[in-house]
């Protein structure tokens, strides 16, 4: 008997003649997620199969593996001999001695050498259990426990079909660079692109003194929670108070928000086009504050050519919220360090800029300067 | 770098550094063994705790335990004192406590059933004794009160506090938490019941306290197992702590009223070269009727934690308010509890002094921030 992970993906099904590239790079992938495990991995059949884990290991692997984009799901399963006596005895092993329960068999026979057909198993199976297990009934319909039986060259045994991250692998995608902030919407924002494929490269803006180190850390934890999904994250902290203070002083006070987020985004692209990524990525939500409305968003666009995506787009700050919680982001990002200051946010921001009148605005300095500086002085780190 | 934040922790003198590292490297024993040289242990961690006595006017050596830090002895003051009482009763504490009182008394009332009492401060931050007496009732059980406010360097007046105890509350036990007062400002612990020290806030090492228990007070312990500290705080003796910390507080008693003096120097220094910065506000008692080690000053118009950091790229160290709440953003319980507005509750920084700190160090100090303020003070919310 030996543990295998028993790993479906999803969405691959669907690709065609470039099937095998997608396979690959989750295969990859996946060998990377349980490096050190011994584990061997192969495709087989529309399956993955991992096997070599020691017992002790099968519960972090499946941790691991269900942070893996492209896996639709996951289930640590028995492999034992193709005999049915071997299939009874695994299967009773999996099940609950005491506590009352209902189940359901589902067997599925690819090597038809086998003489029990799939029903036959089913039949034959529910009857030993519910003779052996008068804790447990039979509900076809709405079973509490699923008793999985594989027959292939081997038998797999199994009850438990854990969810995975779903999407699709990381790498598939090519690479887009995230604006990340410390706060709770960006690190979503950046799992939910990486989710379909992408490599993210990050950046980040620190205005020291009015940030702190803490802040700039707290930044550093929230991409290394998100690399756990994404893979290894090329993170970008760039040196801001110069231009805020610029701004601050330079400008005008109602449209220093958005200015500033002009200046994010230019820094930004300039950061991705180094590092090969082909598009931007920001945590906006339509409406959720004033630097994020429609005009807002506009104005922002237009500070650069490169796309920007912006899957929180149509959210709801629970929603975000709720998946924030379920990546494991959420308690880092509500620690109360300061990230880009209030001091420089104005008390009435506009909230329905002109593309036109902020190009003059930040017409009245000449940036690039500061710019170049900020990059020149940006701190590069690998993360993840 | 110039180190003021001398209420956060402080540098463990060199004479506790050795004598710890004496009871790691060569006088390892365990105290509770049988031989000779694991007497001899003990014997001097016995000594220290007769030294530690006197430096706090107790009566006998049998009325200290060693302990992990303030906080330990906070925790322990409250359930040792209050769980074996088998009533609900009353506690009072003041508004400002440190969060290791607040919160457990927040706990342990919980888990009695006890009613929690706010004592109010005044606009120094002192407990409001008026107040305090309209509270009293022969209900309460326990009075826990700081003896030096770790934010304003407010001193208690906790003779008044236990006489008022005595008149109208005379079951209640009177615990005075110590951590900032102890050997910077005059106490006598005859006029409580439990005292909280903590020896890095003197120049001792981390990870090492005490409490003390006046004789004859029902009191229930902390930790048990192998029944060390007359079985009150079971666990092997922290020895090195024990006796880096002693080595502190000889330093102390050697000198006290020239270390004072120095802090003293030091933050009046600065008080009286602070008035050549425009908009500068002391908060707390005034300069002269707080302990020597604290001043809190707010510079409006630029936000504590701003000119912390800046302050900090000159190599200076300050806080806002203190490290255990620094981490909680904005505003300072402490000062919102006095009362002040919210533009000098937001750019409060708390300066706090060593004897080894010079008025060299103040001067330097000084010209940064007169280097750094008008430049910061450009930047505020519009």
């Amino acid at each position: 008997m030996e543990h295998v992970l028993l790993i479906r993906y999803g969405e691959i099904h669907l690709k065609g003649l470039n099937r095998p590239f997608f396979e690959n790079k989750l295969i990859n992938n996946i060998k990377f997620a349980v490096r050190g495990m011994n584990a061997s991995v192969k495709r087989e059949q529309g399956r993955i199969y991992v096997s070599g884990i020691a017992d002790e290991d099968v519960e972090e692997a499946v941790k691991k593996l269900t942070c893996v984009f492209g896996i639709h799901s996951v289930s640590p399963a028995l492999c034992v001999d193709v005999d049915y006596n071997t299939v009874k005895e695994t299967a009773f092993s999996l099940l609950p001695r005491d506590e009352e329960s209902t189940f359901k068999v589902y067997s599925r026979r690819s090597d038809k050498s086998f003489p029990m057909t799939s029903e036959m198993i089913n039949r034959e199976l529910g009857h030993d259990i519910l003779e052996n297990f008068p804790n447990l009934q039979v509900d076809i319909h709405n079973p509490q426990i699923g008793v999985y039986v594989e027959i292939r060259e081997r038998a797999y045994v199994y009850t438990e079909i854990i969810p995975g991250a779903q999407g699709m692998p990381t790498g598939t995608a090519g690479r887009a660079a995230l604006l990340i902030s410390g706060g709770i919407d960006s690190p979503v924002a950046g799992y939910q692109m990486a989710k379909r494929g992408l490599v993210l490269s990050a950046v980040h803006f620190f205005s020291y003194p009015y940030t702190g180190e803490r802040a700039r850390d707290k930044v550093v934890d929230l991409a290394k929670i998100v690399a756990r999904y994404s893979g290894p994250i090329r993170l970008h902290l760039v040196p801001f108070t110069d231009i805020q203070m610029t701004i601050y002083e330079k400008c005008p006070s109602k449209e220093t928000t958005v200015l500033m987020r002009r200046l994010m985004m230019k820094i930004s692209e300039r950061i991705a086009r180094e590092d090969g990524a082909l598009a931007l990525i920001t945590g906006e939500a339509l409406g959720q504050v004033a630097s994020q409305t429609l005009e807002s968003l506009c104005v922002t666009d237009d500070a650069v050519s490169m796309p920007v995506f912006r899957p929180l787009i149509g959210f709801d700050k629970d929603d975000i919220v709720a998946i924030a919680k379920k990546i494991g982001t959420f308690e880092t990002s509500i620690l109360p360090y300061e990230d880009c200051c209030t001091v420089f946010v104005p008390q009435h921001p506009v909230t329905k800029p002109e593309v036109k009148k902020l190009r003059q605005s930040e017409a009245l300095v000449d940036f690039e300067p500061m710019i170049e500086e900020a990059i020149k002085n940006t701190i590069i780190m690998e993360v993840g | 770098m110039i180190y003021l934040d001398n209420s956060a922790t402080t540098r463990t003198l060199d004479i506790a550094t050795q004598a710890a590292e004496k009871y790691m490297s060569d006088n390892y024993f365990n105290t509770g063994a049988a031989y000779t040289m694991a007497v001899s242990c003990e014997k001097d961690v016995n000594a220290a705790r007769e030294r530690l006595a006197k430096a706090m006017g107790a009566a006998s050596a049998d009325e200290i335990i060693f302990t992990s830090g303030g906080t330990e002895s906070n925790n322990m003051a409250f359930f040792g004192t209050l769980l074996p009482l088998r009533e609900k009763g009353r506690i009072i504490i003041s508004t400002v406590e440190h969060p290791s009182v607040e919160e457990t008394a927040k706990s342990v009332s919980e888990l009695l059933g006890a009613k929690l009492s706010f004592a109010k401060v005044d606009s120094n931050g002192k407990v409001d004794l008026e107040y305090f007496e309209s509270i009293l009732d022969s209900d309460v059980t326990l009075v826990s009160v700081m003896q030096v406010n770790n934010e304003t360097g407010a001193i208690n007046d906790i003779a008044s506090i236990k006489k008022l105890i005595k008149l109208k509350a005379p079951r209640a036990l009177l615990h005075v938490d110590g951590v900032q007062g102890f050997l910077k400002v005059p106490f006598d612990v005859k006029n409580c019941d439990l005292y909280s020290i903590s020896g890095h806030k003197f120049h001792g090492p981390k990870g090492i306290g005490a409490l003390y228990v006046k004789k004859g007070t029902k009191f229930a312990g902390g930790q048990t197992g192998g029944g060390q500290e007359r079985g009150l705080r079971s666990g092997t003796l922290n020895t090195p702590g024990i006796m880096g910390m002693d080595a502190a507080v000889a330093f102390y008693l050697a000198s006290k009223e020239a270390l004072w003096q120095n802090m003293s120097r030091c933050k009046m220094h600065l008080v009286n070269r602070l008035s050549e910065i425009p908009d500068v506000v002391i908060n707390g008692p005034s300069p002269q009727m707080s302990a020597p080690q604290l001043l809190n000053v707010s510079f409006l118009g630029v936000r504590g934690e701003v000119l912390l950091h800046a302050l900090e790229e000159k190599g200076i160290c300050v806080s806002t308010g203190s490290a255990c709440a620094a981490k909680k953003q904005g505003k300072s319980r402490v000062l919102n509890e006095m009362g002040l507005a919210k533009p000098i509750q937001e750019s409060a920084v708390r300066f706090s002094f060593s004897p080894f700190n010079t008025v060299e160090e103040i001067d330097a100090t000084v010209d940064v921030l007169k280097s750094l303020l008008p430049l910061l003070r450009r930047f505020t919310r519009r």
